[in-house]
């Protein structure tokens, strides 16, 4: 039952509508280089010169919060983004609005790597010995203590991903700087609660525990706060899974794709 | 309900709608009801004499009201940055890109509202689309607009009373300071150092808007200062005057400060000091003539423009009564300058840096080896942001105290050719910032005459707002996660907050309306009034 459910979640990806047409189709690599010039001329001010954020947001990324597709990122580029210190770059034509978005792509995109197993045995893997849904949602299963994992592969490879599961705490992504998942002991003469860092300032703090219990304090209240970098809740695979097991659950992270 | 309708008809018959006198201006440190300044006063203190709202009740404040910034149609949207001014129970403030609006400063009701017409393609490169608010004198209200305009309106109905042309938006020049205003005269500064501007401030009359004198931050061959540049380099050399200076109506002196040389990261393009870059001016208000000078940054590749407030103090200083001019710069160390001839009087680190070993005793750094942008990337502290920015500093007059926020922030910087082209980024080089859990802020309260630090209060990331004292014992200030806060200014204890919902880009002000004191404050696009009922 639980493989003939995984083959029908593959399917599923296999028999999605083709990707639409992208203006960025057509772009060549002398395009991109252009749009590379292009980016830190105009771009890299706030985003960095690299795309990886500054006063800007971080671009290297799969996916953009207010550019879904390829369409919606020239037309940002365009238009701006109200509210925040996103302009609307008029001075970039089309064509060129077009390269620095195909540019910026270049940055979040992992180009398809072989993979080292069998991705339908590393499925189930995943849901059997790995435990792996007991923290991460794929396509709207499992429990988001983690990332989510539905396109993952989009965004790491394999050697991130053989590196999150070997040593978790060598593999930890951030946000505009800030560590994603942070591990946090909060102390009150309470007691302590162990958790993941969801938000914070200068004078409070919101965690997610490992029920999924959201706890926000003041830290006026707290008698500590430690903040635990480079490390992670996750297990260490390399103790739970022999190499083929790994190489299988890798493969079947590394087929999680939204184009496929 | 008719009551408030009735006391604003009252005051508008009794004060005059909004006369707002030259002497008035100068004797705004005694009018603590009302906010007259950009910086509150020609001193440029951002000091509230108010002390209703003190360390004992801050805890009880609340919102009194708010009002929430129309996203501007126009020409599109921008971050909010203004200081709002308060005359006699009426609120002047500007919304990005360039409106100004007239609100009762009891209830945050509209008067009147204005927004230039202008186009949708205006240039803004190296900033987004912000004003940082308005001056006003006698009956009338002065705001610089992004496509590079200065504009008198009528106080009273937001009616155009002139319009001139500054410099040419199609260049990258732009205006989103608070212009100044002193006797006759309007003062303003231009932005654009980043599409390789030559920069320049400029007086106008109040009355007419005839542009009166032009001084350039950049000299032309021949003019003092010209020996520091070499080529044509200085033609677009940048320092671009993009903040509201300070004015001392006794010396009869302005003090202005400018920004960065262009191109931004690559000097070998302009070899030099780079004078005016990077310096604090003082000029003659009737001629525009400079009096002294003083570059903090000589050949600045880090983008450390000097635009930050310059606060006026008096004080006795090394055994001899002094009229001093104190500035916490952009690249980390905080100043004081004698203000009448410009002499170094101090200079020590304030924020974390990393690119000089100290100052020399003309104040003059002394600049580390291999701390400039390279191909390759540098990593140096402060970040190009700096260790402050035009967000405002303040000053208690009491307890000469001196109290700035600060970015603790390192950046790696590089370098890259570039060519100039009319209107377009003229950068040659770039940042990658340690933002994050790499990076911190501050507020910290320095012993103005030691520039000692007497203690901080830590922020979660480097902020984008200003702080102001009062009389009360407080400060107030500001971050990016949103909150508003209120700190003991004895001791940088918090002592109250609020959370805004959205990032506070903006100085704190204050005033009073029905004899009740009021503090001023954003959060994203709204603005909040506190008070303690």
């Amino acid at each position: 039952m639980k493989i003939q459910a995984t083959l029908i979640a593959i399917l599923a990806f296999i028999v999605m509508p083709a990707r639409a047409q992208s203006p960025l189709d057509t772009l060549t690599e002398a395009d991109i280089a252009d749009g590379k010039r292009l980016f830190r001329l105009h771009c890299a001010r706030c985003h960095g010169i690299d795309g990886a954020g500054g006063e800007g947001s971080n671009l290297v990324r799969a996916k953009l919060k207010y550019a879904p597709d390829d369409e919606s990122l020239i037309e940002v580029m365009g238009e701006g983004i109200p509210g925040t210190g996103m302009p609307a770059f008029w001075t970039l034509d089309e064509k060129q609005a077009t390269r620095v978005a195909g540019y910026v792509r270049t940055l979040g995109r992992l180009e398809a790597e072989e993979m080292p197993g069998d991705p339908l045995r590393g499925a189930g893997i995943y849901r059997t010995t790995g435990g792996c849904p007991a923290c991460h949602i794929i396509a709207g299963h499992g429990k988001g203590i983690g990332p989510e994992l539905t396109f993952v592969g989009d965004r790491r490879g394999l050697d991130y991903l053989r590196r999150s599961l070997i040593d978790p705490a060598d593999a930890q992504s951030q946000t505009m700087g800030y560590q994603d998942y942070l591990t946090v002991r909060l102390t009150t003469d309470e007691g302590s609660v162990d958790g993941l860092r969801i938000n914070e300032d200068a004078f409070s703090i919101q965690v997610r525990d490992v029920g999924g219990v959201v706890h926000s304090f003041r830290k006026d209240d707290l008698i500590e706060l430690k903040k635990v970098f480079a490390h992670s809740l996750m297990p260490e695979y390399g103790q739970v899974l022999n190499e083929r097991d790994m190489d299988d659950v890798i493969s079947y992270l590394m087929s999680l794709r939204s184009d496929q | 309900m008719k009551k408030p309708i009735t006391v604003l008809l009252l005051l508008i018959c009794q004060s005059g709608y909004a006369q707002v006198s030259y002497e008035r201006l100068v004797n705004a440190a005694n009018d603590g009801d009302n906010w007259l300044t950009y910086s509150g006063t020609y001193r440029s203190e951002r000091y509230s004499p108010l002390d209703q709202i003190n360390t004992g009740n801050v805890k009880n404040m609340k919102v009194i009201w708010a009002y929430q910034m129309q996203p501007s149609t126009q020409a599109g949207n921008g971050l909010v940055e203004t200081t709002p001014i308060v005359v006699d129970g009426i609120m002047y403030l500007t919304e990005p890109p360039s409106t100004v609006t007239a609100l009762d400063a009891r209830t945050g009701k509209t008067i009147w509202s204005w927004s230039p017409d202008m186009s949708d393609e205006v240039l803004h490169i190296g900033f987004p689309r912000v004003n940082r608010g308005v001056a006003i004198l006698d009956d009338a209200v002065y705001v610089g607009t992004l496509d590079a305009h200065l504009v008198s309106l009528d106080a009273a109905t937001g009616a155009v009373r002139w319009d001139v042309k500054v410099a040419e938006n199609s260049s990258g020049f732009a205006l989103t300071l608070a212009p100044l205003a002193i006797e006759g005269k309007i003062i303003v500064g231009v932005s654009g150092a980043e599409a390789g501007v030559r920069g320049f401030v400029d007086a106008y009359d109040s009355a007419t808007g005839e542009r009166l004198w032009r001084f350039h931050t950049i000299p032309a061959p021949g003019d003092p200062g010209s020996e520091t540049w070499q080529g044509d380099a200085w033609q677009t050399g940048g320092g671009s005057t993009w903040l509201t200076g300070s004015y001392d109506p006794e010396l009869d002196l302005l003090y202005w400060t400018v920004g960065n040389p262009a191109p931004d990261w690559n000097g070998d393009v302009r070899p030099g000091d780079n004078l005016y870059s990077c310096s604090l001016l003082a000029l003659d208000p009737d001629t525009g003539e400079l009096s002294w000078h003083f570059q903090f940054t000589p050949h600045d590749t880090h983008d450390w423009d000097a635009n930050q407030i310059p606060i006026l103090l008096d004080a006795e200083f090394n055994d001899k009564e002094r009229k001093i001019v104190a500035l916490a710069n952009r690249n980390a160390f905080f100043y004081l300058l004698d203000r009448e001839t410009g002499e170094f009087l101090h200079g020590n680190e304030y924020s974390k840096q990393t690119w000089a070993s100290g100052l020399d005793e003309a104040g003059r750094p002394i600049v580390l080896p291999g701390t400039d942008p390279t191909y390759d990337g540098n990593l140096i502290w402060p970040s190009l942001q700096g260790a402050t920015n035009w967000f405002s500093p303040s000053y208690h007059p009491e307890t000469e105290q001196f109290f700035v926020a600060t970015r603790l922030m390192g950046s790696v910087y590089y370098k890259a050719d570039v060519e100039y082209e009319e209107g377009q980024p003229f950068l040659g080089g770039g940042e990658q910032a340690l933002s994050g859990d790499d990076a911190a802020g501050a507020i910290r309260a320095l012993d103005v005459l030691t520039g000692k630090q007497q203690w901080e209060f830590m922020l979660h990331s480097p902020p984008w707002a200003g702080v102001m004292a009062t009389a009360g014992g407080l400060v107030f200030g500001g971050s990016n996660e949103g909150n508003v806060f209120a700190l003991d200014a004895s001791t940088g204890k918090a002592l109250w907050d609020f959370q805004t919902g959205g990032a506070v880009r903006t100085n704190p002000m204050g005033f009073a309306v029905d004899g009740k004191q009021r503090v001023a404050s954003t959060g994203g696009s709204t603005l909040y009034v506190f008070g303690l009922e």
